[in-house]
């Protein structure tokens, strides 16, 4: 890729091709003529003749378009957050699940699931805002115990989010070993989520995505310039303390957000930076926008393979992000030959 | 997992969760939960529709034999067999394999890790058959799209299976086949009582729900179906030591149990046989092993809350018997 403009246009077609491929093709073939007309007939500008497909208008506004909407905010939330944990922490093997979101949010689910809350507040599942306050929560638990005098020195946080989460783990196991009647739930909610949820889920998840990228995205040049090391920073005047922080705050809440609704899915924020890095270059002030783009367009093409290559059967899509995304990779990695930092 | 945590962190949560994966599968089938004591009862209002309460407490409204069925279980797909409403039948989950005859309908796929609800709404069925191990998230989205679920009991007994069949009886209007056949379900379970009334002794069984990890198998525990099943078969259960529904037995325990007899459910699906038993290091101290008292079993047989149930309570009854006279 020549230039980081033409490769943000190339991701944004991708993205338009991922979406309108995520909602034409499913397990029940619906014929192209009637997708069209369905979408006109949506938009009030024809209306249908034809009796019997309000079957196909489910599928199409209710089943599919939903799903498609939540994968391409989840992919885009992991990307972003995934290439900014790479930066604060300048490690290429950092990605959104580093400083214990994952188990965090695991355990949060389990926690609901094994205690049988079954209320719905907010038209969203108990699992799913147990699971948004465990990550939280556990990220929270992570920074405070990584501070010393006054700073949060990022090894410390590595090590302390490891440790945690390891606890975490631990802790949901033993509650599903315990309650074997809430292992089956516990275990569909770790293979991702539950992603037939309708609307709610997504419109809930906008305002964590707008919110936290826009903090990210403001302080992108901070993080070029963090890329020098701590102190360098500190003496170009960056408030290093406070960036580390208000980072790791909105990288985690669109985690959570992300994890709490489309799943644990595993490897798109650690591959898709790196993919992005190798086109686009390392500033930030490109990456992020890519990240937003190339995330999106990832998870929503691994979802339709993941919906579709076994059909009627659905894969957990964490399966094909890893499977499709190693080779695609290596590839990159051989073809550039370019140090990724 | 191993998939979904990459970061080299997650290493040994990895490795945890995947050896505990192989149990969650095995246990997925089974239904453990304490059941929601709710007494089903019937308001035909008009010819057209039925009000039932369903497992869940809910009152399912429906139309009065519904043409276009969708089964979301096993047990459900072999409740409509058994009474004979399987022509309304037009889709299954990819788990219910029996009778044979239900393979040729067709599949809306596998419950796990949710439900594919594209394929069920393109089936406009009039009616889903949910059961105890569907999970509520689905029967919400089914819900929500505009479709009639009712679910089946998460059953703990006997009588939740009756009770089951019969409203799956007065659900799909096929009420007298469904009576009958709890009628001849209950003189089966009579005749196995009768016999066990004779015995003079109670064998002690150890029922293998899953040996993946063979130094500390799966068992079920004191609550459970099986060990209500096997009490009733003239056993007693040493998993019932533990309150757990299901749990891991350790092998020094199992030992010290020294079962009677030794019944692998965990042959269907986790392929241990009497040879594989033989091999495992520290087992041929057991009594079972060193006079032969190893089964291999259909764990279908009491893992689905249906009407194959009695076969299987049979079955035990059987082992357990022949146990009784070599003794």
């Amino acid at each position: 890729m020549k230039t980081p403009i033409a490769a943000s246009i190339l991701l944004f077609v991708i993205l338009i091709t991922a979406l309108v491929l995520g909602v034409t093709i499913g397990s029940v073939q619906i014929p192209p003529k009637i997708i069209i007309s369905l979408i006109l007939d949506r938009l009030s500008i024809t209306d249908i003749a034809i009796e019997d497909i309000s079957k196909y208008s489910t599928i199409l506004f209710d089943i599919r378009m939903p799903r498609v909407a939540l994968m391409a905010l989840t992919g885009a939330a992991l990307a972003t957050a995934g290439a900014t944990y790479q930066g604060l922490f300048r490690n290429p093997l950092a990605d959104p699940y580093l400083v214990g979101v994952a188990s965090g949010a695991g355990l949060g689910a389990t926690i609901a699931i094994t205690t049988n809350i079954n209320s719905n507040p907010l038209g969203l599942s108990a699992i799913t805002i147990a699971a948004f306050i465990g990550g939280i929560i556990t990220v929270g638990i992570v920074v405070m115990a990584a501070r010393v005098a006054n700073t949060t020195p990022v090894t410390t946080m590595l090590l302390a989010g490891i440790a945690i989460g390891s606890f975490a783990t631990a802790a949901t196991t033993l509650l599903m070993l315990r309650r074997p009647d809430g292992l089956q739930r516990a275990f569909n909610w770790m293979l991702g989520a539950y992603l037939g949820g309708g609307w709610s889920p997504v419109k809930i998840m906008i305002p964590y995505m707008v919110l936290g990228s826009l903090l990210i995205y403001i302080n992108a040049r901070a993080l070029n310039v963090f890329q020098l090391g701590e102190e360098q920073a500190q003496q170009l005047g960056i408030h290093v303390e406070r960036l580390k922080i208000l980072l790791i705050a909105a990288a985690t809440l669109m985690t959570a957000s992300a994890v709490a609704f489309g799943g644990l899915i595993g490897f798109v924020g650690l591959i898709v930076p790196h993919a992005l890095r190798m086109m686009t270059g390392p500033d930030y002030r490109r990456l992020l926008p890519c990240c937003v783009l190339g995330g999106a367009s990832f998870l929503v093409l691994s979802d339709l393979v993941a919906r579709n290559i076994m059909a009627p059967r659905e894969l957990p899509v964490g399966i094909i992000t890893a499977l499709t995304g190693t080779p695609f990779f290596i590839f990159l990695l051989r073809k550039l030959k370019r140090s990724v930092f | 997992m191993i998939v979904i945590t990459t970061v080299p962190k997650s290493h040994s949560n990895s490795k945890i969760f995947s050896n505990i994966l192989t149990v969650i599968l095995i246990l997925l089938t089974m239904c453990s939960c304490k059941n929601i004591e709710s007494l089903p009862y019937l308001n035909i209002s008009s010819r057209e529709d039925i009000t039932i309460t369903d497992s869940l407490g809910r009152e399912i409204t429906t139309v009065s034999s519904p043409e276009k069925i969708v089964s979301l279980a096993a047990s459900n797909t072999e409740i409509l067999f058994a009474i004979k409403a399987n022509t309304t039948l037009i889709g299954r989950d990819e788990y219910s394999d029996y009778p044979l005859e239900a393979l040729k309908i067709q599949s809306i796929g596998s419950l796990y890790p949710q439900v594919n609800t594209e394929v069920i709404v393109n089936l406009q069925p009039d009616l889903i058959l949910a059961a105890g191990i569907t999970n509520p998230d689905d029967v919400t989205a089914l819900e929500k799209l505009g479709l009639t679920v009712f679910t089946t009991s998460i059953a703990s007994d006997l009588d939740d299976i009756y009770k089951d069949i019969t409203n799956v009886g007065v659900i799909t209007g096929y009420v007298s086949n469904a009576n009958n056949l709890v009628d001849k379900m209950k003189s089966r379970v009579q005749t196995v009582q009768d016999n066990v009334s004779t015995y003079s002794i109670t064998p002690s069984v150890y029922y293998e729900i899953d040996a993946s990890e063979p130094s500390k198998p799966w068992t079920p525990g004191n609550g459970s179906f099986i060990d209500m099943l096997i009490t009733t078969a003239g056993g007693t259960n040493i998993g019932s030591l533990s309150n757990d529904l299901y749990w891991q037995i350790s092998l020094e325990q199992l030992i010290y149990q020294d079962p009677d007899i030794i019944v692998l459910g965990s042959n269907k699906y986790g392929g241990q046989t009497k040879s594989t038993v033989l091999e495992r290091p520290g087992w041929e101290t057991l009594k079972a092993v060193r006079t032969g008292q190893i089964y291999e079993f259909d764990d279908d047989l009491v893992s689905r809350p249906g009407p194959r149930i009695v076969i299987g309570l049979e079955t035990l009854a059987n082992i357990i018997s022949m146990s009784e006279y070599s003794q």
